[in-house]
């Protein structure tokens, strides 16, 4: 078995280029963090792209970890939930995961889903 | 005056923008959740499987990672009167906040960033193959912007490794 390092991780991602997510979504992200940010260097994002990344590792384990104290091998939402709580350096995560679904797709309207989707 | 003619209030749409809870921007919101996904199962053995349900909340905690860094070296930026921020300001944020882990595997990934920028120009085409050359650091701009990141600068739990950073990757024979 291939075992990808850091270096081939980077070449190979593929669609995005040499870096696993988007730069200029990346961007779009940080300038919504506040009024102050006006202007960002141009290895702002490839530090988010790689930071996220070991982010979104660690989160994946830890929450798996919860996953398979439960002996389930399908991570759920809860799991993260769980795993948020439990890791002191994402408590800044934990009204998030906490504070209701926000990402349901209840919460607003279907009509104005639908016509923003299609104009 | 016709703005908006396709869409009946179209403003409230664009003021939607504003609200955190909003999904009517979301490309503008969040990662796509397809990377998300790729880098989350990089994590799991082979046999983990994810919900949607859990990837869509990892997509917003990426989000509000990102946010939370940006907000400390924004206001690192204010507090001495810069306007940009850059990759030091973040490695900072990172390290008071607690993500002290991830300085040292950034460092890296920029180290070898630079290595392939400075190589291909840019080209991500390029890259797999100026990974078998055999790359020389040009002595000025490669060593002097590493230095920007070792130097001066005083993370928190991380023990600096500025000799790691100057060693070229491609010596794996």
């Amino acid at each position: 078995m291939r075992q990808a390092g850091v270096y081939s991780g980077m070449v190979s991602g593929g669609r995005t280029g040499p870096h696993l997510l988007p730069l200029a979504r990346i961007k779009k992200i940080m300038k919504k963090s506040g009024d102050n940010v006006k202007m960002i260097s141009g290895e702002a994002p490839i530090v988010f792209s790689k930071a996220c990344e070991l982010f979104i590792e660690e989160l994946t384990r830890r929450s798996w970890m919860v996953a398979m104290q439960g002996k389930r091998r399908t991570l759920h939402k809860d799991d993260v939930a769980t795993a948020i709580v439990a890791t002191d350096i994402f408590d800044f995560l934990v009204d998030l995961v906490s504070s209701g679904n926000s990402i349901n797709p209840l919460d607003f309207s279907p009509v104005e889903m639908e016509t923003v989707l299609e104009s | 005056m016709a703005d908006a003619p396709a869409s009946p209030n179209g403003g409230s749409f664009e003021s939607g923008e504003q609200s955190p809870r909003s999904n009517v921007r979301e490309q503008d919101r969040f990662l796509p959740i397809a990377n998300i996904s790729r880098i989350m199962k990089k994590a799991l053995p082979a046999n983990g499987k994810i919900a949607k349900d859990a990837k869509e909340t990892v997509q917003e905690c990426v989000s509000e990672f990102i946010s939370f860094i940006t907000s400390e070296a924004s206001d690192k930026c204010q507090r001495e009167k810069r306007k940009t921020i850059n990759g030091d300001d973040l490695l900072w944020a990172m390290a008071t906040l607690g993500f002290e882990d991830y300085i040292d595997p950034l460092k890296i990934y920029l180290t070898r960033y630079r290595e392939i920028e400075g190589d291909t120009k840019g080209s991500a085409k390029g890259g797999d193959a100026s990974a078998k050359k055999d790359v020389q650091p040009s002595p000025n701009g490669q060593i002097a912007r590493q230095g920007s990141f070792s130097q001066g600068i005083n993370y928190p739990g991380s023990q600096s490794q500025t000799q790691h950073l100057m060693v070229p990757m491609q010596g794996t024979e």
